[in-house]
């Protein structure tokens, strides 16, 4: 069960960005997402998914997000 | 000699400069009740309708506070009213903001969440720290000149402005933006200023007119919040890329009391009117217009009026007055900006926003108060606008017609 399209929806919801403007595996920093607003969008991912992520993942794609937080969903019910 | 060549408001009253000044012409108040029913009194302000979707996407408020937003719409507004000057070599280009407080909503929801066990959002530090403002107006303008932002109470974008003029003046730049940004109305924030009981009482339903300076029943200041800018540079600048001037910055006056953390001091505040007087090359006499800083207080507006006498003499008869803050409120870090535009908006128009709230005049304040109805003011060649703060600064601007 992937995160991505939760992810999508949130992120359209925080920014306005629809899901199509934002391909999961495009740089999210090319987008304008920039190290503030990364920081900002994973609070609230954080908050949303009730996941806990290290500080400064390597993260740089939504679809690398998205599977971040499916193997902490997964390892939280397992 | 430094001119004026751009404007940029976002103020109780609006953006339009020229409306704003009409407005404020007919004595129209933009102060309103706020929060009611969540402070320990009733609580009146006056607020922007600001829209930041024109100058900010989603994406890019993250981390960006009210008063850096206000900040960027008003820089931007004004450097456009300039002419938007392109070639301009970065690094002689400079921000100079005043700003007292920094990120009052973001400070204010920080403290909340933390109290109440919740997770302060990341980004607080950035959108509180009071030098985001001039940051992010450099940011949008590419500003790579110096980008400073003054903290001196409710002096801080008179002494923005002032200083951004000495750095013309010295030539370190060839423009500067300067002004102030303050947005502070935030429930906790207007608590501390209701604590300090230096903020008017009012009566149900008198809230527009709770401001009242220099009336004998006058009990305090309002709190408002907004942005206004100026484009200076020197004359010969303007000239060579023909822009068009809306007055002249003639002289800047700084003087500190060094006598109590709140009370005003006469002799400081004539010390600094002096010396704008002088730095412009003034006498008293020649100055047809004061932007009071007339904030309404018991103590402050008869100290005002005390230190005008010392410096006006005899000539104090000629000189109209008003304060403004009746119809705006305080701007406390903007104040010292908003009220430069709108001296000289008084300059260029040859017309004067009326004392508003007057009524019954105090006794110890025998100043030439413009009067609602008679704000006519042909012939008027050189304004000043004053800012006496807490912590004892005062400063005061010179203006002359274009």
């Amino acid at each position: 069960m992937s995160s991505l399209g939760e992810l999508q929806q949130l992120i359209h919801k925080k920014y306005g960005i629809e899901p199509s403007q934002l391909d999961p595996d495009a740089s999210m920093r090319e987008h304008g997402i920039d190290s503030l607003a990364l920081v900002e969008f994973l609070f609230e991912v954080e908050d949303t998914f009730k996941v806990s992520l290290e500080s400064n993942p390597d993260i740089d794609t939504l679809a690398q997000l998205a599977k971040l937080i499916d193997e902490l969903r997964a390892a939280q019910t397992a | 000699m430094v001119v004026v060549t751009g404007l940029g408001l976002q103020s109780p009253h609006g953006e339009d400069a020229q409306a704003v000044f009409e407005a404020l012409r007919r004595g129209e108040s933009a102060v309103h009740e706020v929060f009611p029913g969540q402070l320990p009194k009733p609580a009146v302000a006056a607020t922007v309708a600001f829209d930041e979707s024109r100058w900010f996407t989603k994406l890019q408020l993250a981390g960006v506070d009210r008063v850096s937003q206000l900040a960027v719409a008003a820089a931007d507004l004004a450097f456009r009213d300039a002419g938007a000057p392109a070639g301009l070599d970065p690094e002689r280009v400079g921000v100079y903001v005043g700003c007292g407080m920094g990120g009052g909503a973001a400070i204010e929801t920080a403290y909340l969440t933390g109290a109440a066990g919740g997770r302060v959002p990341p980004l607080t530090i950035p959108a509180f720290m009071p030098n985001a403002p001039a940051a992010h107006v450099a940011i949008r303008q590419g500003v790579k000149g110096p980008v400073l932002t003054y903290s001196v109470a409710c002096a801080s974008s008179a002494v923005a402005i002032g200083e951004a003029l000495r750095a013309v003046q010295r030539g370190e730049v060839d423009l500067a933006m300067a002004g102030g940004s303050e947005a502070l109305i935030v429930p906790g924030v207007v608590a501390a200023w209701q604590a300090m009981q230096t903020l008017a009482g009012f009566a149900p339903g008198e809230a527009a007119r709770a401001c009242r300076p220099f009336a004998a029943d006058r009990s305090g200041f309002v709190l408002g919040e907004g942005a206004a800018f100026l484009v200076l540079e020197s004359e010969a600048h303007a000239r060579a890329r023909g822009a068009r001037s809306h007055a002249r910055l003639l002289g800047y006056g700084l003087s500190s009391d060094a006598t109590h953390l709140t009370k005003p001091d006469a002799a400081g505040q004539a010390r600094a009117l002096e010396a704008a007087l002088r730095d412009a090359g003034l006498q008293p006499a020649d100055v047809g217009y004061c932007n009071a800083h007339g904030t309404a207080t018991k103590i402050g507006d008869v100290v005002e009026a005390e230190a005008l006498a010392m410096v006006w003499g005899d000539a104090l008869p000629q000189l109209r007055v008003s304060s403004t803050k009746a119809m705006h409120g305080h701007l406390l870090g903007a104040a010292g900006a908003l009220e430069a535009v709108i001296t000289i908006l008084a300059l260029q128009q040859q017309a004067l926003p009326p004392n508003q709230h007057g009524g019954t005049v105090e006794p110890a304040c025998p100043l030439n108060l413009v009067e609602p109805g008679d704000t006519a003011a042909p012939g008027l060649q050189a304004a000043v606008s004053s800012s006496f703060a807490f912590g004892g600064t005062n400063a005061v601007l010179a203006f002359g017609r274009a």
